[in-house]
């Protein structure tokens, strides 16, 4: 009776829940595809509900995180974290050294120049700054500034990109072209931040670049940047590119390609000296490298005409692929640039960080540019008045001071005067002592009138013990030469240096 | 420390099988400077949409070749899809804009998906897609033992590289492992 019933109550159920699954739509379909599945077939059904079955699995799964679990913190614990934390300062606290230097930093008056007033009243001779070839007080360049800032106004406010370009702009690239002998050329808003730029905008991440040891600061933050692989080589040490060149070509053989970069510069910031180039580019095209060369110092500087390494060293341009050098400095302007084909210009126009985020060159800086360009390859007899003086100044301090030796290139203008490797020695000076006596030497030529400077240290990262500072330049004194001063000028400042350098080094016992 | 840089690459020169490491703090960084655009659109409607879309068109474009048979056209169908999704899915590796300065360079694209989180809704949608359309081919190739196979074996290959099991797994019989020092 009561089986029955249950027996009933089922199979009406079952007509119930058939009758309800044929009202379905697609259920025919479901139902055609049950019946013809099967087949006489059991391993391929088999297969088919085993993928089913893993596929309702996979679908019923719970989703689950497979980032590192967080420590959960109570609100006491987060409030305590943040009462007991001190912010570190942004800038470390200066060092006595530091605040002594800052106490006797001088401090100019008025408009820069050979001869420059301190606000002490006195006037110095001036030997601490880029004016190599005192464009500063050329009052040609003066009007036509004015000129261009009556027609333009300061700034174009607006990135190359957007608004930012001007006639002018492109005039100054052009120039600049012409005078290296490169197809084109990107003219960038800052200096320091061009090379800097220009590196990330080409390689990346899992790129090779090859530097040398003593590469200046703004290529080490470029490299930083481009977050590339970097080996280091060293320094001007053609065999030991080789060998590091040789090193990557056999270790990516059997790796995708990836693109390659040699980096190094024209004129060393931190050594003064001059690059091998031929020897460079033999060595890139043996190896198949792309070259960036940084001629941020040498530019302006080396060569009959000033076009830099390429021309003192009678190397094409076009062999070069990416040339980079600075308006700044010599040339009285301001920012830089990067030579190169038509292609290489192009890529940074829209993918250079600081040529596409930054607000663009002042028109008067750019047509400033243009003319001291158009000066130099007009006159070079300017250059060879810088180079009497460098040999003037030259004949003063190297071969006959006792004390220093100069790293820096015949026709650098900028002289780096490291102390001899025997005074160290017999002084037995650590690099802090060797910036203290420079720094006296420095103090002592601004007692006689003389304005110098030392080689500045690297800035290190916060937070980072000094002997993982990586490589650090030589202390040293920076003696910039100009063609501002009378012969008889810079040989008597010359006198003074070197006077001054025995007089400080010959005291410390 | 799993983050430090020297265990970020280790060397097993010895194994066949390659699992990829963690990420190095920098790395970390680079990928959370920007959200992942390369993996994001798989979460939109559109994109599961366009799934149907493309092998209905694809079903399409092999009925009008002539000569192909149903059976045919619903295996090529179906390797197509498989082959697209595979070369998609689990061949490419990186992003292909320069968003996050290289940092995904090693994670193919289901690694990247909801940033590698296993069963999530996206993921659980592209793994039914290429089973319910292998079930629906097999049956409409009529159950040919030939055609079963093929599309089996299409199938399997884009299934196993899906499994939480092979997540941040290389395998390779060619290519040693990557060595970078």
């Amino acid at each position: 009776m009561d089986l029955n019933e249950a027996q009933g109550a089922i199979v009406r159920l079952m007509q119930d829940a058939n009758a309800q699954f044929h009202k379905v739509p697609g259920s025919a379909i479901v139902l055609r595809y049950i019946k013809s599945s099967y087949q006489h077939d059991p391993v391929r059904s088999a297969i088919e509900l085993l993928l089913f079955l893993f596929a309702i699995r996979y679908l019923l799964a719970p989703s689950y995180s497979v980032q590192r679990e967080r420590v959960k913190l109570t609100e006491e614990e987060i409030d305590e974290l943040v009462e007991d934390w001190t912010p570190e300062p942004l800038v470390g606290a200066p060092t006595a050294f530091e605040e002594l230097e800052n106490e006797k930093r001088p401090v100019l008056v008025g408009p820069t120049g050979p001869k420059s007033k301190l606000s002490n009243g006195r006037t110095v001779t001036n030997l601490a700054s880029y004016n190599f070839y005192n464009f500063v007080a050329n009052e040609l360049l003066k009007e036509k500034a004015i000129q261009t800032l009556r027609t333009y106004g300061v700034g174009p406010c607006g990135p190359p990109g957007f608004y930012g370009t001007q006639d002018v702009h492109m005039k100054t690239e052009a120039d600049v072209a012409a005078h290296l002998g490169t197809a084109a050329c990107i003219i960038y808003a800052q200096s320091f931040s061009t090379i800097s730029s220009v590196i990330p905008s080409f390689s990346k991440r899992g790129d090779i670049i090859v530097a040398d040891r003593a590469v200046n600061y703004a290529i080490r933050k470029g490299i930083q940047i481009s977050r590339s692989t970097v080996r280091w080589f060293e320094h001007n040490d053609m065999q030991d590119l080789e060998r590091v060149l040789k090193k990557v070509v056999s270790e990516q053989a059997k790796k995708p390609l990836t693109r390659r970069f040699i980096v190094t510069e024209g004129l060393f910031e931190n050594m003064g000296d001059v690059v091998d180039l031929p020897k460079l580019i033999e060595l890139k095209l043996k190896y198949k490298f792309r070259l960036i060369l940084d001629e941020t110092w040498s530019y302006g500087v080396l060569g009959r005409t000033g076009r830099g390494v390429t021309e003192a060293q009678n190397v094409d341009a076009t062999n070069v692929d990416m040339i980079i050098g600075s308006l700044s400095g010599p040339l009285c302007a301001a920012g830089g640039f990067c030579a190169g084909t038509e292609e290489v210009v192009e890529h940074q126009r829209i993918s250079s960080a600081s040529y596409t985020y930054s607000a663009a060159l002042p028109a008067l800086l750019s047509t400033t540019a243009s003319e001291t360009i158009a000066l130099l390859q007009e006159q070079p007899e300017i250059l060879t008045a810088l180079r009497e003086n460098i040999k003037t100044m030259r004949a003063q301090l190297d071969p006959r001071s006792d004390w220093v030796k100069c790293t820096s290139a015949l026709d650098n203008p900028i002289m780096l005067l490291v102390l001899k490797p025997e005074v160290i020695a017999s002084k037995s000076l650590s690099p802090a002592d060797q910036n203290q006596v420079l720094q006296d030497v420095v103090d002592e030529c601004l007692a006689n009138n003389i304005l110098i400077t030392r080689l500045k240290q690297m800035p290190a990262p916060l937070g980072v013990p000094e002997r993982n500072h990586g490589w650090q330049p030589q202390p040293a004194l920076k003696v910039c030469v100009t063609s501002g001063l009378t012969k008889k000028e810079t040989e008597k400042a010359g006198t003074v240096i070197r006077h001054a350098i025995t007089k400080v080094v010959a005291r410390r016992k | 420390m799993p983050f430090d840089d020297k265990e970020a690459r280790r060397r097993r020169s010895s194994s066949l099988v390659y699992t990829e490491p963690p990420e190095s703090l920098e790395q970390l960084s680079d990928q959370s400077a920007l959200p992942n655009l390369n993996a994001q659109w798989v979460n939109a409607k559109g994109a599961w949409v366009i799934h149907f879309v493309l092998i209905v068109l694809a079903k399409i474009l092999f009925d009008i070749i002539p000569g192909v048979s149903q059976e045919t056209s619903w295996t090529l169908t179906n390797i197509s899809y498989m082959f697209g999704s595979y070369l998609m899915f689990h061949y490419v590796r990186g992003v292909p804009f320069d968003f996050n300065a290289g940092a995904y360079d090693n994670l193919n694209m289901w690694e990247q998906i909801d940033n590698g989180d296993q069963y999530t809704p996206a993921k659980k949608f592209l793994l039914s897609v290429p089973i319910a359309l292998f079930l629906i081919s097999t049956h409409y190739t009529h159950y040919d033992l030939t055609y079963f196979i093929i599309n089996t074996m299409a199938t399997i290959a884009v299934i196993i590289p899906k499994l939480p099991a092979f997540h941040r797994i290389r395998i390779g019989i060619f290519s040693g492992p990557p060595d970078d020092s």
